[in-house]
This record gives C-alpha cells, structure tokens and sequence, in this order.
C-alpha cells in the first residue's frame, strides 16, 4: 500500500504545481485590493503542493507496516461493478431505462456474485418493478424512454 | 418571536399529518441503515438527497433528514450489541461492553438501556437546541464576510483535526473539496473554471451527485472487495427492560453522555464519532470498578451511546445558526436546505421560522417514535440483517442511479456521480477520512466570497481578519490549534527518535 501512497503523494504535489500554474497562467491572480478567480485556487495548489511533499517525507519516516493484511480482499469485484455501472449509465441512454436496468442487474448477479439464473432473474425482475414503481409510478420521475418506445 | 411561540409554532407544523408521516419514515430509515453495517447516515441522506426534490415542502424534507440521522444513531447500537459490528462509526465504542454483556446473556438490557439512554439524551439534547440556537442566530447577525471567513476556515481545520486520521490527508481532501466547489463559472468575474471545455461540468458539480459518489456508492465499491459474510444472529435477547440496578449504575453514566454529547456535538468536525468515544473515557476513568469495562459494564453501553444521540442534535445548532454543517451528515442537510432554496444560517429563524421551529419540533416527537421502535421492535430490525449484501448492493445501485439521473434528468450526472464514486473507493483504499470533502465542498462559495469580499471591503489590508473582535478571536483560535497541532507533532516525533535511540 506504500507504494500507491508513495505514487498519490507526487501525484498530489504535481497536481498543486499544475493548479498553480493554472491559476496565475489562465485565471489571474488580480490583486490582494482587487483579487481575481485565480486567487483560492492558486493558494489551494500551493497547498496541495506542499501538503504532497509533506506526506512524501512522512512515508519515508514511517517504516514497512502494511495495513489492511489480515482480511483478504478481493481487488477486481469494485473494478468490475464500476465498469458495469459506466456501461449501465450509457445503455440507458441508448435502450431505455427498463431494459438497461434488467440487464444490469442479471450482469451484476452473474458476474459479481456469481449466483444462479432463477435467483438472478428473479431479482431483476422484481427490482426493476420495484424501482419503475416507486419512481416512475409513484414519484413521476421522467426515465429515458425505451428504445422501441421511440 | 419568543422561544416559546416558536416551539408551539413548530409543534403546529410537525404534528401535521404528512410531517408525522415522513418524521416516521426518516426515523424508521436511519433505524434500518443505523442496524445494517456498511452504510452510514451520511451515505443515505445522500441517497435520499433526490427525494427532496420531489417532496416540494421543505420542512418536510427536512423533517424526514433529520430523522434519519439521529434515527441512525439509535439503531447503530444493534449490531453492535448483538453481533460486535458497528452498524454505523459512532457505535464503534458501543461493541467493547454492549457485545460482553450479549454474550452473557445480557443483550436484552444493554439493547434496552441504549434505547432508553438514546432517548433521554436525545430529548435533553433538543431541549439545549431549542434554547441555544436561537440567541446564538441572534448573536450571528453581525457577523460579516471578515467573521465568516474566519468561521469558516476555523470550522474546516476543526473538521479535519477532529474527525480522526492523518491531518496531512485531512488537509489534502479539504483542499480536494475546495477545488472541487471552484468547477464552473465563478459567482463574482464570471470566469469559467476547470472546466476543460466541457459544457456540463460550466454549472459546476451538483453536491447530490458529489455525496451519493462518495458516500453512497463508494462505501459500496469498498464492501464489494470484502469477503466477510454478515454472521446470523443466534444471540438470545432476554429481557428489554433494564432492572433497577442497571438502571442506578447508568442514570449518570446518561446524563455525562448527554452533556459531553451536546457540547461536543456543536463544535464542528466533533459530532457523535467524538462524542462516543469521549464518554467511554470518562465513564471508565471515574467508574468506581474500572476493571469491568471491557467485560459488560453497563455504564460502557449507556454513556457511549446517550453521547451519540446527544450529539447528533446538537450537532444542527451550527447549521441552523450560523449556516455551518459541522459533519459529512449535516453538511447533506446543509445541501438539502439550499437545494430547496433556503439558505441555513443567523437569517433562517427570522426568514424561514417555519422550518427553523418545525424540524426543532419534530425531533421530540422523533425521539419518542424512536424509543417506540426501537425497543418492543427490535427483534424485526435484528432480521433485517440476514438480507445478503449481494442483493442489497445492486439495488442500492439502482436506487443512486435512478435518483441522480432525477435531479436533472440527464446522464452527464451519473457519469459524474461514478467519477465521484471511484474517487470515494480511492480514498479509502488510501486511508483518507472521506468526511471533510462533504463539508469544503459545501462551505467553499463561502470561503472564497467572504475572502474576497473582505478584501475588497478593506482595500486589501489583510488586518481586517485580525482588528474585529469576533474574527480576531476565531483567528487566535486557529493560530492556537495550527501551534498546538504543530507542537504536538515535533513532540512526538522528538519521543519517538528517543525511543528508538534507546
């Protein structure tokens, strides 16, 4: 875990120096009668600057524990449900909301939590109904319509 | 109007049908997420923070917040008495005694004794706000850019020093946050910000898709990577009701908890975390038997968990009085006022008396619906937990997606919300308290107005934070925190390097 700090703490300084840049560069700065938009983000990435060096030298100082090793995790199952909503987010758009969301929710089942295809489809189903219900039904919230409803 | 019009005022208004209805549902919603771990308050107000839209009166959806938050409070006791894991933060401290006691078949009244301790410090807690925040709203009248800049920027550094964790990431995710609310067009030379081009970022980052990100489906991301299944409750309850001893060993242990709860629940950045853990100590440290505490001493469960309720009403003084949300829940509420088109702060009292007086109001009426759900209905909540996480985490999903995409109808928001959710993942893979985000983004416009305008105001002469007796005071007051934080530091790293010379 030291090492993606490590890599987040330059990340941090850089980041500051390129805000800085940014804001006396593209923003202005004006003056402390007359400050400009660039002012608070320019002390905000002399902030971050300083602040990611600060952590630099604090992990340095700080020897080897690694936290977090007593329960395994498991990396891939956020990764893989954030591609998932990206894509859901996108064939709502494109097919409308209630098929997306049926598809979502079998992908997800399928995929994160590998269960089987009755339980799977008997949760999709009875979650798009719960959720077309409440806020469509219910709350009249406009949904992206369906693709053959165009 | 005097205090006391002002309560019946309130109580007119909460004890309304629909305002009963949603006091209701907010307690019995914070009940239900204060029991199931892995979601906090603050991640389902931000939830719900789309509903308020639909809600239309603002009292209401205020009403219905507030329940959830201290509702969660209440319910976040359960799990941690039952199952030794904290339903929500603040319970943390609840797991030491309240499980010890479950394990010796006592779960029936260290439930009953946080219930009933939840609800006298809450009732103790709302009387303190019904007779605090409004001379204190008075008092913040004066107030300028000068003392709200001061405020502000004294409020943020509290945050980040109190809620815990390393002050180095704590600052980092404050200026985060800052940045975060510059996006977009600035209010004062109509420059565009960070924007890089893109046309829906021009409006700048709506705070629910900010908080539901973060909050909701960032705690989600991060629970995913678990492979901890929840354990199935086997423990036998026993009986609700505190005997006459228990109740003599924890009356006190009540009334530190809601005292300690209330005061530190106002300082922003304190909140019922703090509160909690601050009780325990001192219960342990003036307990006539100290020795017990860690093995089911009552006072462990009662003191921790009043502090909390406590707490967590008083916690509205600030944002009620001065427009300042102390903590990640109340900075939602903070946004849920403004998305309703009011703005919290010394003028809500007089502009809005409505809401002021009727969410007052409906706390009392909220907390005695609490103790009525959570005692004879504990049993239901306990069931509650053996729903999979694999079934609640999509529809939770679908939940946030759904009520983003409402705020605006558009997608733009749900990428946004995903951006915002993969940062929260990213925070707490990298240990970042995620809490001050919330709070800089939402007092950001603040921070930079005040400074602005202050220094338009005196042509640019820096002393005016320092020559007006209000500002100056809170500027001591951060000089102070910024030395004694500093002092501290060095002293600690000088003692370590001797320890390790030795």
């Amino acid at each position: 875990m030291k090492k993606y700090e490590r890599i987040t703490a330059i990340i941090t300084s850089l980041g500051g120096v390129w805000i800085m840049y940014y804001a006396w560069h593209t923003l202005k700065l004006g003056s402390i009668h007359i400050p400009d938009a660039g002012l608070l983000p320019f002390l905000c990435g002399v902030g971050l600057a300083v602040l990611g060096i600060i952590w630099l030298l604090v992990l340095q100082q700080t020897k080897g524990e690694d936290k977090g090793a007593a329960e395994k995790r498991i990396w891939y199952r956020p990764v893989i449900s954030l591609v998932l909503m990206v894509l859901y987010g996108w064939a709502m758009e494109s097919v409308g909301y209630i098929t997306s969301t049926l598809i979502f929710v079998i992908a997800w089942q399928k995929v994160i939590e590998h269960e089987k295809w009755l339980k799977t489809m008997i949760i999709a189903l009875l979650g798009t109904f719960a959720m077309y219900a409440l806020f469509v039904s219910l709350l009249k919230v406009p949904i992206p319509p369906e693709f053959f409803a165009r | 109007m005097d205090i006391f019009t002002g309560l019946i005022n309130g109580f007119s208004i909460a004890l309304t049908g629909t305002n009963i209805l949603f006091c209701f549902l907010g307690a019995f919603i914070g009940t239900a997420i204060g029991v199931l771990p892995g979601l906090g308050p603050a991640a389902t107000i931000a939830l719900l923070l789309p509903m308020t839209y639909i809600i239309g009166s603002p009292v209401t959806a205020i009403i219905m917040l507030a329940g959830i938050y201290y509702g969660a409070m209440y319910g976040g006791s359960t799990t941690s008495i039952l199952l030794n894991l904290p339903g929500e933060a603040a319970s943390v401290v609840t797991c030491i005694d309240g499980y010890q006691m479950a394990r010796k078949g006592r779960a029936g009244a260290a439930l009953g004794i946080a219930a009933i301790g939840s609800f006298i410090a809450g009732t103790v807690a709302v009387v303190g706000l019904t007779f605090f925040a409004p001379p204190l709203a008075e008092f913040a009248l004066d107030f300028g850019p000068p003392e709200y800049f001061a405020l502000t920027t004294l409020g943020l550094l509290l945050a980040v020093t109190l809620s815990g964790g390393s002050i180095t990431k704590g600052l980092i995710i404050l200026i985060v946050g800052l940045l975060l609310a510059m996006v977009g067009l600035d209010p004062i030379s109509g420059k565009i910000r960070f924007t890089f081009g893109s046309i829906g970022l021009q409006g700048g980052f709506d705070f629910v898709t900010l908080a539901m990100g973060v909050f909701g489906l960032g705690e989600i991301l991060y629970n995913l990577e678990s492979t901890l299944k929840t354990e199935i409750v086997t423990t036998k309850l026993g009986k609700l009701f505190p005997t006459l001893k228990d109740w003599a060993d924890s009356k006190w242990a009540i009334f530190r908890g809601s005292v300690i709860g209330f005061f530190i629940g106002i300082i922003p950045g304190g909140g019922a975390v703090i509160s909690s853990l601050a009780s325990y100590a001192v219960e342990k440290k003036y307990s006539k038997h100290p020795e017990e505490f860690g093995k089911g001493a009552i006072e462990g469960v009662a003191g921790p968990e009043s502090a909390n309720n406590a707490a967590s009403s008083s916690s509205f003084i600030p944002l009620l009085t001065l427009g300042i949300p102390g903590n990640a829940a109340i900075a939602m509420i903070f946004a849920a006022l403004m998305i309703q088109g009011i703005t919290p702060g010394p003028f809500l009292v007089v502009e809005h008396p409505d809401v002021f007086w009727g969410v007052i109001a409906s706390m009392y009426i909220g907390n005695v619906m609490l103790l009525v759900l959570n005692l004879p209905m504990v049993g239901i909540w306990v069931q509650m937990l053996r729903v999979p996480y694999g079934i609640l985490a999509p529809i939770i999903v679908l939940f946030t997606t759904i009520g983003v995409y409402s705020v605006q109808n558009q997608v733009f928001d749900i990428y946004s919300m995903l951006f915002f959710a993969a940062l929260g993942y990213g925070m707490r893979k990298l240990d970042f308290n995620p809490a001050p985000l919330p709070l800089a983004f939402v007092l950001g416009p603040m921070v930079e107005r005040s400074l602005r305008q202050s220094l338009l105001i005196s042509g640019g002469d820096l002393t005016i934070f320092v020559s007006r007796p209000i500002s100056g005071t809170l500027v001591a007051i951060f000089v102070l925190l910024v030395v004694g934080q500093t002092a501290f530091f060095i002293k600690r790293k000088m003692r370590g390097k001797k320890t390790a010379a030795t």
